[in-house]
């Protein structure tokens, strides 16, 4: 072992690299907050995994890609929880980066001289976002399909650039196969890759900046400014000062680290295993019942956009994100005060109050105001083997003869009230091969190979939820005549 | 011969030599970034300068079948090409007439975010007090059917109206679609 440590240290320099990695000294009396910034990069790493693994199952079309996370989910081992697993890992991962900034924020630490590495901290969570909306639509199913629909929408409302914006984001002029091919080559080719770089980036400058201090240990004695022509010298003898202890990175600070960041793994596979990872119906263009809903990071904005006015809709949209950007961006250009603890920041603090309560606030509205999932025609929130039933009598074009609630063709019998009168049994025998039962009735059979026996059962089972104007409650009288008990 | 490296005769090079060098590494790598950007670039750009689909007539039904003073939900299915995948989508219209000789066609996507907008037959006490709106979903936006202005909510501009054309008492109406969430009517 130590034959080979030294064969290769001759080479490579392993003992640099070591001195300038693990022994490097820390400032003292580092806190539990400063964990933040590594759970990020061991969620980042989570995603990383699970990613390049689910990338295996997938298939970026629209006529495979929600039947290859079917199939991910159902028949490939740990398939569902490590589609869970990257589901929550997505949700930890905007969580801890939120908390990661807000301590940077908190304690001053984007100032001199770190404003180069807030920088790239803000590309990151640009990148971060971009990830969660591209992986947002690659199930293909309803919510993904709507959200990005709405989501694409938003970046249409843009001042000049709008209709060219969405057009390249969709790839035409509607959401399709152009669309998710991009969504997909986005979220595994390119954010990868920009994430990669800007993560060594950021952590190269850790290495070379040191890890920021308690804001009191840069405070004492400051010049006011940190563009005073003496505030580099100080900003030098005081950070060394904080050195003093002899606190080293090896393992007095990455001991902590992987603590926390095991903490947050197991989280996440906890919260994979308990929940696993949401999957709607297909995705279904045509269902105008369907109301898309964001994930909930986004809904703050989303709630905001249903509270203004329209004529201050497309400048809250897409204004009040461009604000937020734009600050974070020149935040350490025009902040250029030495005080770096929050409590000597009056109008930080402010503004990190109404930023935090205002989201807050929304989210919290938004959360109240989550309608229950209902069908106008069936009157209660659908079971999912309803729901994907629904989804079938929409896509097999079943209202071209048939009505229900009054929208539909006069072609066939109208089934506002089916549910009533017969039993999803006898609902899945007729779709099944209707001729055995009416020989001459206008009605296509649906056996196989037109819907497997599964979908037929979530067709019965939709159209026995059918119940008009009797209500949900209403009991059922079943008038079910089978041929082969007919005398 | 002028020697190839800098250093063949052991003599540092010049500073003007030193300057074409540094010019030709720097042409090279521009030359070279955009002999391979420039088609990149048009490959991934080029979904962005396309033209507008044509307008395309429908079928609505016959007159007779649109009830005065009701809108009515005109759902055509239509097999369209999207990118390589050959697909059967449902344009929505609805129609509106108010004596049952002209009519109204709108597009069936809300002019805020392109959702399905409904018809509300009831006043909804939670998000509009008038009775026979249509009625958006997702942000709440309301219109009024006759004329497919904005009553309430956040969509920038009226419905999209269609173009339409009455032959042998049959009513046809010119699909497309419009870009949504701006306050100009623009076809996509």
């Amino acid at each position: 072992m130590n034959a080979l440590f030294r064969w290769l240290d001759e080479r490579v320099d392993l003992a640099g690299l070591k001195r300038a990695l693990l022994d490097r000294e820390v400032p003292a009396r580092l806190t539990w907050w400063h964990t933040l910034g590594s759970a990020t990069l061991a969620v980042f790493l989570v995603q990383a995994v699970t990613g390049v693994v689910l990338a295996v199952y997938y298939s970026p079309s629209p006529d495979h890609a929600y039947d290859s996370v079917q199939f991910l989910n159902r028949q490939v081992g740990s398939g569902a929880l490590l589609r869970g697993m990257h589901h929550w890992a997505a949700s930890a991962m905007v969580v801890l980066l939120g908390a990661h900034m807000i301590r940077v924020f908190a304690v001053g630490a984007y100032k001199y001289p770190r404003e180069i590495n807030w920088l790239v901290g803000v590309g990151l969570f640009l990148i971060v976002m971009a990830f969660s909306f591209t992986g947002y639509l690659l199930p293909w199913d309803q919510k993904a399909y709507w959200a990005t629909v709405v989501g694409t929408n938003i970046a249409g409302t843009t001042p000049v650039i709008g209709g060219f914006l969405v057009a390249l984001l969709r790839g035409g002029a509607e959401l399709g196969a152009a669309t998710l091919a991009r969504f997909y080559a986005i979220h595994v080719l390119w954010l990868p890759g920009l994430i990669g770089v800007l993560v060594l980036l950021h952590l190269a400058m850790v290495v070379r900046q040191g890890i920021a201090p308690r804001p009191a240990a840069l405070e004492r004695g400051a010049p006011p400014r940190t563009t005073d022509p003496a505030y580099a010298a100080y900003y030098r003898d005081a950070y060394a000062a904080t050195k003093r202890a002899g606190a080293r990175f090896w393992p007095d600070v990455l001991a902590k680290d992987a603590f926390v960041s095991l903490c947050v793994v197991v989280g996440i596979l906890v919260l994979a295993a308990a929940f696993g990872s949401p999957l709607e119906p297909p995705a279904d263009p045509s269902d105008t019942a369907y109301v898309p809903r964001p994930e909930w990071y986004f809904l703050p904005l989303y709630q905001l956009l249903r509270i203004v006015p329209g004529s201050l809709e497309s400048v809250i949209a897409v204004g009040v994100p461009s604000a937020l950007l734009i600050a974070m961006i020149t935040l350490p250009f025009f902040d250029r005060r030495a005080a770096r603890n929050l409590l000597h920041r009056p109008l930080a603090a402010g503004a990190l109050v109404v930023l935090l309560g205002g989201s807050g606030l929304l989210l919290g509205a938004a959360a109240r105001g989550a309608p229950p999932r209902i069908p106008p025609e069936v009157g209660h929130p659908l079971r999912s083997v309803e729901s994907a039933g629904r989804a079938l009598f929409n896509s097999q074009q079943c209202r071209t003869c048939h009505t229900v609630a009054g929208e539909g063709g006069q072609v066939g019998p109208d089934l506002t009230e089916i549910g009533l009168h017969h039993s999803p049994a006898w609902l899945h025998s007729f779709l099944e091969e209707p001729r055995r039962f009416h020989p001459t009735g206008m009605m296509p059979a649906f056996g196989p190979p037109i819907l497997s026996h599964q979908e037929i059962e979530q067709l019965a089972q939709y159209l026995a939820t059918l119940r008009g104007s009797a209500g949900p409650k209403a009991e059922p009288q079943y008038a079910d005549t089978f041929p082969e008990t007919r005398p | 011969m002028t020697p190839m490296t800098p250093n063949d005769d052991g003599q540092p090079p010049s500073p003007e030599r030193r300057r074409t060098l540094k010019w030709l590494a720097a042409a090279s790598a521009g030359v070279s970034a955009l002999l391979a950007g420039v088609p990149s670039l048009r490959a991934l750009l080029f979904p962005a300068f396309r033209r507008p689909d044509e307008k395309r007539w429908f079928k609505l039904g016959e007159i007779s079948a649109f009830e005065a003073g009701v809108p009515t939900r005109v759902d055509i299915p239509e097999t369209v090409t999207d990118a390589w995948v050959e697909n059967r989508v449902v344009r929505t219209v609805w129609v509106y007439t108010e004596d049952g000789s002209t009519f109204t066609a709108y597009n069936g996507r809300c002019t805020h975010l392109g959702c399905s907008y409904r018809f509300d037959d009831a006043a909804d006490p939670h998000y509009h007090h008038e009775p026979k709106v249509f009625h958006c979903p997702c942000h709440h936006g309301i219109f009024d059917p006759k004329t497919g202005a904005v009553l309430r909510g956040p969509p920038p501009r009226p419905l999209d109206t269609l173009p339409t054309k009455l032959e042998g008492g049959i009513l046809f109406a010119a699909y497309e679609n419009f870009r949504v969430g701006i306050p100009k009517k623009v076809a996509v």
